[in-house]
């Protein structure tokens, strides 16, 4: 009996000893990061992964801290034609802390993945360029984090340094688009022409203004932004268009973005839970649906990074809640991985879907900035500097033109499945051409005419 | 005969009047022989043209009044200037032209405004006949013939231009003739510049001429202008010379100044930085000193096992490297298992430390009745050769466990203070981490079938990494240094 119970002992002790260290395989500890953790943390991962990572900043919070991103492809520092680039936000208000830890824990798994031999995940390194921002907000962290006590408030470190709510700071393209709605207007890149007002706005936060800057410079495809409160995935539009607080307020890609959503809230069984009670008794979540619902339908925010990424750019992006608590305590950490980690790497997949391909004249240089227009989906996108593009769709027949000033469109038929993304590249006749044709006739006709007439 | 000889007088002439009411139109080839608009002539047969202009002259008067004299476009003055610039390009195209065979069409084209949408030919059969739409000014006196009917020569174009901009004191007028040239393809760049300096000459004659008929006042504001954009020029380059003597002048003044706070910034700055750097440089001494083995092995962790040193070194010879990398791997593997238990608080610092004197006593009973021997001198004599250091060492080492772990356990609350004492902490992640990535690369390449992976590429590529992360601020230069020593011990 005491031998057994001395065995038992040691068995239990042992269990103790490696369920104490609270690791993944010994290889993901499960904690929150501070800033200089978290750049710690960062830099570790492009040591371990150097040939397929990158770190580098988009700028400087208000304090100062540096906003990073760890970039993840098979050829880090640069767009290859045809690459799709993804990005991942988190921690735009500072004291939404599930999100920032997992990038963290995601961007460790992807390397030790990768070093591994998963093909799944070697596949999706690379064939796209994945972005990681844990941190939007550091300094809102840093005072969240800085709290005694397990409770964190649910406003303290919301804001950035300046108390900017940087997710209601972005400039307002809903109002603008809702009027070109009704008015006649452009239905996308409405940043053009704000280029300038963008850079001379003073009302913009540091953190804002990184970041506008970032999505104008690389031409991304699919992105989500992470945040804490809730349990859902959310979808543009997020401003209401009469301004009311409740209203659907579908995008001219509600059927994409209602795919996209899905295929997030699919892979976490907390978000797709039929049966899950909301947050807090009080809270309305009518809107959900499989775990997906509509910004404008639960409640209207405007001036949001969401709708201005699909209306300033070609990225399409969608609002991840992934936590009734907004600072959960350490140790439930560790679930919060188990929940989101199918569902962070598929997302990312789903950049992989709709059609893609290259714009390019007859003599096979890429057209950059050329439109793709889809029939009855109002809203275009435009080729990259290499003429590529990447137009999301959700499965169905579509009519897809591409077109450029000096150029005659082309329009082409397309059956898209679910996945993969299908390849339709595009060569365009230029204007010039037709009439060099035409005037090279004209030349034709005018010798045999002088000749005929014998002048 | 004479009907063909008089149908060929009459398909001339209205050719002629065609060539000289319609610039902007192509005909169509499917247009019958009826159709006298016949632009794309080449201008290697430019005298034929011109007589044949000459000619319509006297049909010019009649058709004249009845057009409106300024074709599509309805602005004001700009049209006007348009217009003259462009007769003044037409003119200069010709001249330029004597020579080459031309793109007629885009020259005549010029006035027509291109349309994005699809370029369809019967487009062009409603301009036919559309003789309001044309470019050619007849009122205007810089037209592309001179008085007596000659052509103009390349000479006269040029002359004319730079009149032009002599009378408008407007530089400008050149570079939107030369712009709109360009971008009709009818000069190329070289050309252009060609064009630039023999406009400039003119120009430059024009002035001195001027100025030796005594007008003085126009000279002088014209000749300064004119002169004066390029004296500015070379005023600028003069200025951008004197500008340096002048500003190093200046901070020489300041040196000498009482106010030269900047000054005495940046000497105390390099005061710090010499500081900081000592500072390293006696921790980097402090750290080697306490290796038997040279710091390059980057086993600092295994600095105060003595006797595990000593079996290592043992282990010099070459069949033996494989049985080291093994031990030192299984070493560091156990240091870092005691150094999580400690973290995660399963066991206090001080029995870790115990724990691990206790594995190196081992180490040296296992190699003495196993190798039937003692490796060296006895166990209390410190690496670094001090009796009684031992102790201290360990204590030592208990401090730093100790320290990280209360660190590690208020990690949430206040933020960690990024001192000394964080750095063998973040030595070792680092450690962890380029050591994860050498295995990766070594299996890597095994599977590949390749030869092993160019280290020292790699190091060189991880060195100018590190550098440019230290500039960006993502890294600090103390960590960079690390990593550089860790990849170069490798």
């Amino acid at each position: 009996m005491k031998q057994f119970l001395s065995v038992v002992l040691f068995g239990a002790a042992a269990v103790a000893l490696v369920s104490a260290a609270g690791t993944e395989g010994g290889e993901i500890s499960f904690e929150y990061h501070r800033y200089e953790e978290l750049r710690k943390a960062l830099v570790s991962v492009w040591l371990q992964c150097p040939t397929i990572t990158r770190i580098y900043t988009i700028g400087e919070s208000f304090e100062g801290r540096e906003l990073l991103v760890l970039e993840m492809t098979d050829n880090p520092g640069t767009h290859e034609p045809g690459e799709p680039e993804f990005k991942y936000i988190a921690n735009m208000h500072g004291n939404e802390a599930v999100g920032r830890e997992l990038l963290i824990y995601l961007a460790q798994y992807l390397c030790n993945q990768y070093q591994q031999g998963n093909e799944t995940i070697i596949d999706l390194i690379h064939s796209t360029r994945i972005h990681l921002m844990p941190s939007m907000n550091p300094d809102g962290f840093e005072k969240a984090a800085s709290q005694p006590g397990e409770i964190k408030d649910w406003f303290v470190g919301r804001s950035n340094a300046q108390g900017v709510d940087l997710n209601r700071n972005f400039p307002d393209l809903d109002r603008i688009i809702y009027i070109n709605e009704r008015e006649g207007g452009a239905n996308n890149h409405l940043l053009q022409n704000m280029k300038k007002a963008v850079d001379e706005n003073t009302k913009l936060a540091p953190e804002t203004k990184a970041v506008i800057h970032w999505i104008m410079d690389i031409p991304f495809v699919l992105s989500a932004n992470l945040h804490g409160g809730d349990v859902v995935a959310n979808y543009p539009y997020d401003e209401t268009r009469t301004g009311s607080t409740h209203e659907y307020s579908a995008s001219p890609d509600d059927v994409t973005f209602k795919s996209l959503a899905k295929s997030y809230s699919i892979y976490n069984p907390v978000m797709s839970d039929p049966q899950r009670p909301p947050c807090r008794k009080n809270d309305d979540d009518s809107s959900f649906k499989d775990g997906i619902t509509n910004g404008g339908a639960w409640y209207s925010v405007p001036g949001g990074m969401q709708d201005f990424n699909y209306l300033s750019s070609n990225c399409f992006e969608i609002t991840l809640e992934l936590s009734c608590d907004k600072f959960p305590s350490e140790d439930t950490l560790k679930n919060y991985w188990e929940q989101n980690r199918n569902s962070l790497v598929n997302y990312i997949e789903q950049v992989h879907r709709g059609v893609k391909g290259f714009v390019r004249d007859l003599q096979g240089n890429g057209i950059s900035n050329a439109t793709i227009s889809v029939e009855g989906i109002d809203h275009d996108l435009t080729t990259a500097k290499d003429g590529d593009y990447w137009r999301l769709l959700a499965p169905g027949n579509y009519k897809v033109a591409a077109s450029a000033p000096g150029y005659l469109t082309v329009i082409k038929k397309v059956a898209i499945p679910y996945s993969p993304a299908t390849r339709v590249d595009f060569e365009l006749e230029s204007l010039m051409e037709r009439k060099e044709e035409e005037r090279e006739e004209l030349m034709d006709w005018w010798k045999m005419m002088s000749e005929t007439l014998n002048f | 005969m004479a009907s063909k000889c008089i149908g060929l007088l009459v398909l001339f002439q209205l050719l002629a009047l065609n060539v000289v009411s319609q610039i902007s139109a192509f005909p169509t080839p499917t247009a019958s022989a009826d159709d006298k608009t016949v632009y794309n002539r080449q201008l290697t047969e430019e005298r034929p043209v011109q007589e044949q202009i000459a000619e319509a002259d006297s049909v010019k008067a009649a058709v004249q009044s009845a057009e409106s004299k300024r074709p599509t476009v309805s602005k004001d003055t700009e049209s006007e200037q348009d217009l003259d610039d462009l007769t003044v390009l037409k003119s200069l195209a010709d001249g330029q032209k004597s020579k080459e065979v031309t793109e007629v069409p885009l020259k005549k084209e010029e006035q027509y405004v291109p349309d994005e949408s699809d370029s369809t030919k019967s487009r062009r059969l409603a301009e036919d006949y559309d003789s309001t739409k044309n470019g050619m000014d007849y009122d205007d006196p810089e037209s592309f013939r001179q008085v007596d009917g000659t052509p103009l020569t390349a000479e006269d174009i040029v002359q004319k231009i730079a009149n032009k901009i002599y009378e408008e004191d407007d530089r400008g007028v050149f570079d939107r003739i030369v712009s709109k040239l360009l971008k009709l393809g009818l000069i190329t760049d070289s050309q252009a510049d060609t064009l630039e300096y023999q406009v400039a000459e003119a120009l430059q004659d024009l002035i001195t001429k001027n100025a030796k008929n005594n007008e003085i006042e126009d000279i002088e504001s014209n000749g300064q202008e004119t002169r004066g954009e390029q004296d500015n020029q070379e005023s600028d380059a003069n200025a951008d010379t004197w500008e340096p003597p002048r500003r190093r002048y200046n901070e020489d003044e300041e040196d000498v100044d009482e106010d030269d706070d900047e000054i005495e910034d940046e000497v105390d700055r390099d005061a710090e930085e010499d500081r900081g750097d000592t500072a390293d440089n006696t921790w980097d001494k402090d750290t080697e000193e306490g290796n038997e083995v040279s710091p390059e092995d980057g086993l600092q962790d295994l600095q105060y096992f003595p006797n595990f040193y000593r079996l290592l070194k043992s282990l010099d010879s070459d069949q033996d490297t494989q049985e080291r990398e093994t031990l030192i791997t299984i070493m560091k593997t156990l240091i870092d298992f005691v150094k999580m238990m400690v973290k995660y608080g399963t066991i206090t610092p001080e029995e870790g430390v115990s724990y691990l004197e206790n594995l190196d006593a081992m180490i040296a009973m296992q190699t003495k009745n196993k190798l039937g021997k003692s490796l060296g001198p006895p166990d209390f004599t410190g690496p670094n050769g001090k009796n009684l250091d031992e102790d201290d060492n360990t204590k030592a080492e208990a401090a730093k466990m100790q320290k990280e772990y209360e660190n590690l356990k208020d990690s949430t609350k206040e933020e960690q203070p990024s001192t000394e004492t964080n750095q063998p902490g973040k030595s070792e992640t680092y450690l962890e981490a380029i050591r994860k990535n050498i295995e990766w690369l070594k299996k890597h390449s095994k599977e590949e079938g390749k030869d092993d992976y160019d280290l020292s590429k790699l190091k060189d590529f991880m060195d100018q990494q590190v550098d440019s992360y230290i500039e960006k601020g993502i890294i600090a230069k103390d960590e960079g240094d690390t990593i550089k020593r860790i990849y170069s011990s490798l």
